[in-house]
């Protein structure tokens, strides 16, 4: 296959990424935007607005405008379930390998209908994924990986009842390579485990979810009840969940925010909902953290303190031991819902990725930046970082980032030519 | 079909129609009926040479009608399509309308299928024929850029911009230059930001101006006229951006604690003073005393202010030996290595209590020093304890003269005074009035690394504006009559993005025009039209409505918001649309004007809806809170002429919540079930 010539590949198609390759576009330059998922959006796609009677500035609805920006940006070109395998660079110009994996659905043809999603036997491996933001398309995805056709699916029920015949399971990986001048590192982070807290249960009491749980089911405007179908009137939140933690000594920066951002929409919503906060440190918040503050302080109980586990009671509740602040006395408190606000963990990829590209990697296991006051240029001339890729921060600071190192990349480009 | 004028459809299509259930050929003969145009059915997965040569084919030479192109998920499906039109036949934007047919896949049988699927062609053949094409034009612009500040993105930018070829005037109203770094000890001022200063002002084509007030600044980006007060002189000049980073201050905010006067309750910087003087002993005389910093009292305390406290108590651990206690509120470490360096202090020797509020601070009994009584946070009991000295953590706020400069400006200053409005459309760097940008201390409290993001950020801004000294400006997206115009200014008030100025007339200011609408739904003379949303088009779009098609609801969305989540919310499985209801794509909620809701009744819909962004989040920072104004007066006249009010409904809503646009219809058919005394249809989830 030859290889067509990308000024720019940028790596991740998270918010980050995608703002690099948007104002990588309006500088003037071609890009590739390589996404290892089907999807592109990143976590981000997945939140929900958080506007109470008024926006409360989370900034997840930039990632929807931008994704619709993306999709129509004639200079982009996007390379959906692809990942790195190679890197190489001579004469100032990196000469990079990736692996796809196959379009099953073909694009042309699918209506998003969705039946191979309802039809598949295998949707608890993965087998069908949807996109979260309706603007992609196609917005279902069949992963081979999770497809039981290596296993013998009898059924092939998806590519029988495809009313558009738009499934050919026989497809199979593809791989390319792309030349480029300069390279963006956007490939963003994961959620903190939350069984790094394992007297919190998560996994084992089904009370417990995780922000990003929250955030997703919010999203698709589901109902907040218990795992037995109750309605779940009383809901604590627990802060720095894989984070200020010796596993991950640092603050994600992110989830105080967020987690009184859920905490006071769910209670505008529903007035008789009872929220607690348990927490540590409050971090400043937004343009205005007083206001905030006061805002969230009038919403939400707020508890200095983290509860020492939780419990399942009988009635389907869990229910939380910690330490009364005022009193010092051991209380207890009765949940019907109990939410992780889990912090950002260093990609998954982020080793293979720095040996290939000859990048350093924070104690942390973030990408390392130039220096403390650099955090877009990398050791690598012609490498930068953009987002959570590089550490923690907020989808706002993401955009800012972004921006900055397309800049730095149309100044690296220049002085190239 | 007087609506129709000239004009070639394109259906582009592959097997993927027909199965969605709406047969191509069919459907392209029931188009054929309309008058005056040409069809085309094209399979947008054909080579692109095929496709060029079909449809060069199709639209002959020299043509200049209008094109609707329909698909499904046309920008993704037809996106080789759309490039050639765009690309290679040069359609302008405005003349090349795309139509997804996703509403009309939507609906459940194929005769409704088929109509909605007319319906919305024939809606956009009535906008499209009707448009101008909007060209943009390079207009001559200043490459002169106004730095404002002296902070290190002041310096930086104007060091960025001189790099980049463009010429810069640096000024504020200090003597001296004298950036700070929030995150580092202030004295002494560190050697990077002192040769920063040297290299700024060796630059060429660097102008420094220093004691200046900023007069005015008049007109619009590309072309501001400054008016700056020097010394002896005033200086005009022209510049075509400006970009605002005026230093942080420092409050050490004793008063705000109802801390006690006492010579030996000092600020950080004084802290750092001694320290730097080799006199730490003069601020806690005894060799191994105690003494007590306090951070994080205050909802301002920051990351960096607690760095600072950081290295100070490391300098008073050691060089003097001393017994250091950290009397900490919220612990502010949301920064790069901030909690690691709490811990690590910890580990050598700094003593910190967590505590919920201030502790009582008073003079020590006979002594010289202090006393400081709190309730100690693991055994719960009251401790008194005495230290030789307290030193104050100082919080960082925006430049008290931002009021004042935000005024000259005429932008909005956000809750704490940074030149910034607190709007997630303007991240990272924009302010609502175009070609002035807010970077680093401009816009918040922040450290270098961070400050540094924002000057590249919006030195790109600069670039993407200025160019090389020409701006590509699209030319009359609003227009003033200047007949009409009674210049009574009600525009030059209303435009978010000041883009308005006056000679005898008001004039808009093309370059900072958005065309959001809100000048010309306000302008009481109706002066002033903005193209392609002229009150002819719209009512067209009422007269192209299919009667068949019921229970007729007029949608108005603002594009940024509801009409992203409208898209969304079609390709939701549980979405349940009323045939009837048309969407109306709107640039802003700001340009739904009262005209268009009562002609809206006049035309038949049952119910109209206005779908606007949540308050604080209007692109056109108000656009919303017009268009909720209008609904309320549109509900009284209603109310007057003896009409259900319940008919408009209007709602705020976010690009991501698709779920809360199916909510607002299911809202407004329950409301026109209730009207009719129709029993409620059971709620649809
Ligand atoms: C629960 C939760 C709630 C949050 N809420 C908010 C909020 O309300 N407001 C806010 O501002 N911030 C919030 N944040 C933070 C926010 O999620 C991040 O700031 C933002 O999503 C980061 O974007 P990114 O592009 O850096 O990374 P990501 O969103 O992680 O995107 C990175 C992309 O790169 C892809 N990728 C990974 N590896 C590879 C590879 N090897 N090759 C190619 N592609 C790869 C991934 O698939 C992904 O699509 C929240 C975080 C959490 C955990
Ligand atoms: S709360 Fe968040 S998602 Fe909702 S409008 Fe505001 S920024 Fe957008
Ligand atoms: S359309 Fe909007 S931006 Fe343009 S002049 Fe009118 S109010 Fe201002």
């Amino acid at each position: 296959m030859n290889s067509p010539k990308h000024p720019v590949v940028i790596l991740g198609g998270g918010i980050a990424g995608i703002s690099a390759a948007l104002e990588l576009a309006k500088l003037g330059h071609e890009a590739a935007l390589i996404e290892k998922s089907p999807f592109f959006g990143g976590h981000a796609a997945h939140f929900c607005c958080k506007a109470t009677d008024k926006c409360q500035k989370c900034g997840a609805c930039l990632v929807d405008q931008r994704l619709r920006e993306l999709f129509q940006a004639p200079d982009i070109a996007l390379y959906p379930h692809t990942e790195l395998t190679h890197a190489e660079r001579g004469n100032g110009h990196f000469r990079l390998a990736f692996k796809s994996k196959p379009d099953i659905i073909d694009p042309t043809r699918c209506i998003d209908c969705g039946i191979c999603y309802d039809e598949c036997p295998s949707i608890d491996k993965g087998a069908v994924l949807v996109a979260a933001s309706a603007t992609q398309h196609p917005r279902y995805f069949i992963d081979p990986e999770g497809c039981l056709l290596s296993h013998e699916c009898l059924l092939q029920g998806c590519q029988r009842m495809c009313p558009a015949k738009a499934i050919d399971l026989t497809r199979e990986d593809s791989a390319f390579e792309l030349e480029a001048s300069a390279v963006i590192v956007a490939t963003g982070y994961q959620p903190a485990d939350p069984a790094s807290r394992p007297h919190y249960g998560y996994g084992r009491l089904l009370q417990v979810i995780t922000g990003r749980e929250l955030e997703e089911k919010l999203r698709l405007g589901e109902d907040l009840t218990r795992p037995d179908g109750q309605p779940a009137r009383r809901l604590g939140f627990i802060q720095c969940v894989g984070s200020r933690d010796r596993l991950h000594p640092y603050c994600s920066r992110v989830c105080c925010a967020y987690g009184l951002r859920l905490a006071k929409l769910i209670r505008h919503h529903h007035p008789e909902v009872e929220a607690v906060t348990f927490y540590m440190d409050i971090q400043s918040i937004g343009a205005d953290p007083a206001g905030f503050q006061a805002e969230a302080c009038q919403a939400v109980h707020l508890v200095r303190a983290m509860p020492g586990g939780l419990q399942a009671s009988p009635e389907g509740s869990l229910i939380a031991r910690y330490l009364d602040e005022s009193t010092d006395q051991p209380v207890s408190r009765e949940f019907d819902l109990v939410v992780l606000a889990v912090g950002i963990s260093p990609g998954k990829d982020n080793p293979d990725l720095a040996e290939m590209l000859d990048l350093t990697l924070t104690p942390e296991g973030f990408f390392q930046s130039l220096d403390g006051e650099h955090r877009t240029g990398t050791t690598q001339p012609g490498v930068f970082l953009a987002g959570t890729a590089e550490g923690p921060r907020s989808i706002a600071e993401c955009i800012s980032q972004a921006a900055a190192a397309a800049r730095e990349v149309h100044e690296y480009i220049k002085a190239l030519v | 079909m007087s609506i129709l004028r000239p004009l070639e459809i394109i259906i582009a299509h592959g097997p993927e129609l027909a199965a969605a259930g709406l047969d191509p050929h069919e459907f392209a003969l029931a188009v054929g009926g309309f008058p005056k145009t040409r069809i085309l059915l094209l399979d947008p997965a054909l080579p692109e040479e095929e496709q060029q040569d079909r449809l060069r084919r199709f639209l002959g030479k020299g043509h200049r009608r209008p094109v609707v192109i329909a698909s499904t998920d046309p920008e993704s499906r037809a996106a080789a399509t759309l490039r050639i039109l765009r690309r290679t036949f040069q359609c302008n934007p405005e003349r090349l309308s795309v139509v997804d047919l996703q509403p009309a896949l939507e609906q459940r049988d194929k005769k409704s299928r088929r109509l909605k699927g007319l319906e919305l062609i024939r809606l956009a053949a009535a906008h499209v024929t009707r448009a101008f094409p909007i060209h943009p034009e390079e207009v001559p612009v200043s490459t002169r850029v106004l730095v404002w500040g002296d902070s290190f993105a002041a310096l930086k930018a104007a060091q960025e911009l001189a790099a980049s070829g463009y010429p810069v005037t640096l000024a504020g109203p200090k003597p001296e230059l004298h950036p700070l770094d929030p995150e580092v000890p202030h004295l002494p001022v560190s050697a990077g930001l002192a040769a920063l200063v040297g290299e700024v002002l060796s630059t060429d084509n660097i102008r420094v101006l220093t004691e200046v007030s900023l007069l005015a600044v008049e007109g619009a980006a590309g072309n501001f006229t400054v008016r700056l007060e020097l010394a002896r002189e005033v200086l005009e000049e022209t510049a075509g951006a400006v970009i605002l980073a005026p230093e942080l201050e420092i409050d050490s905010h004793h008063q705000a604690f109802g801390l006690p006067a006492h010579p030996r309750l000092i600020s950080l910087t004084e802290v750092e003073r001694l320290l730097e003087k080799g006199e730490p002993t003069s601020f806690a005389p005894e060799e191994g005393g105690t003494v007590a910093l306090l951070a994080g009292f205050s909802p301002e305390s920051s990351p960096p202010g607690l760095r600072r406290v950081l290295a100070a108590a490391a300098q008073l651990l050691k060089q003097a030996n001393l017994q250091v206690y950290l009397f900490l509120g919220q612990a502010r470490v949301a920064a790069p290595g901030l909690e690691a360096a709490l811990e690590a202090a910890q580990e050598n020797g700094l003593i910190v209590f967590k505590l919920p509020d201030m502790p009582e601070i008073a003079p020590a009994d006979g002594g010289t020093g202090l006393t400081v009584s709190f309730v100690e946070p693991v055994l719960r009991r009251p401790v008194k304890l005495s230290v030789e000295a307290a030193g104050l953590e100082e919080i960082y706020c925006a430049a008290a003269a931002n009021a004042a400069l935000a005024k000259v400006l005429e932008i909005p200053l956000n809750p704490r005074g940074f030149l910034q409005g607190d709007n997630v459309h303007l991240t990272p760097v924009a302010t609502w009035r175009r070609g002035i940008y807010s970077a680093g201390p401009g816009r918040g409290v922040m450290g270098l690394d961070q400050a540094l993001m924002d000057v590249e950020a919006a030195v790109a801004e600069v670039q993407k504006l200025l160019g090389q000294g020409a701006a590509h400006v699209p030319q009359g997206r609003a227009v003033v009559d200047r007949g009409l115009c009674v210049l009574c200014l009600t525009c030059y008030r209303v435009c978010p993005h000041r883009a308005i100025t006056y000679d005898n007339r008001a004039r808009i200011e093309e370059i900072a025009c958005q065309g959001c609408g809100t000048c010309a739904s306000e302008c009481p003379q109706e002066a002033i039209q903005i193209r392609n949303y002229t009150d002819d088009q719209v009512t067209a779009l009422f007269e192209s409505f299919d009667p068949q098609l019921s229970p007729r609801i007029v949608a108005f969305l603002c594009r940024n918001s509801a009409w992203e989540a409208y898209q969304a919310a079609l390709k939701l499985k549980h979405a349940d649309i009323p045939p009837g209801l048309t969407a109306i794509k709107m640039p802003c909620a700001g340009k739904i004007d009262v005209d268009y809701l009562l002609r809206a009744v006049v035309y038949g819909s049952k119910a109209v809806m206005v779908l606007a962004c949540h308050p604080d989040n209007c692109k056109s920072r108000h656009g919303n809170e017009f268009a909720r104004w209008r609904v309320e007066q549109v509900q009284t006249y209603l109310a007057e002429v003896g009409l259900d009010p319940q008919r408009v409904l209007f709602k705020s809503l976010a690009a991501n919540a698709p779920q809360d646009f199916l909510d607002a219809v299911a809202e407004m058919e329950a409301r026109l079930g209730a009207m009719s005394g129709a029993p409620p249809k059971a709620a649809v989830r």
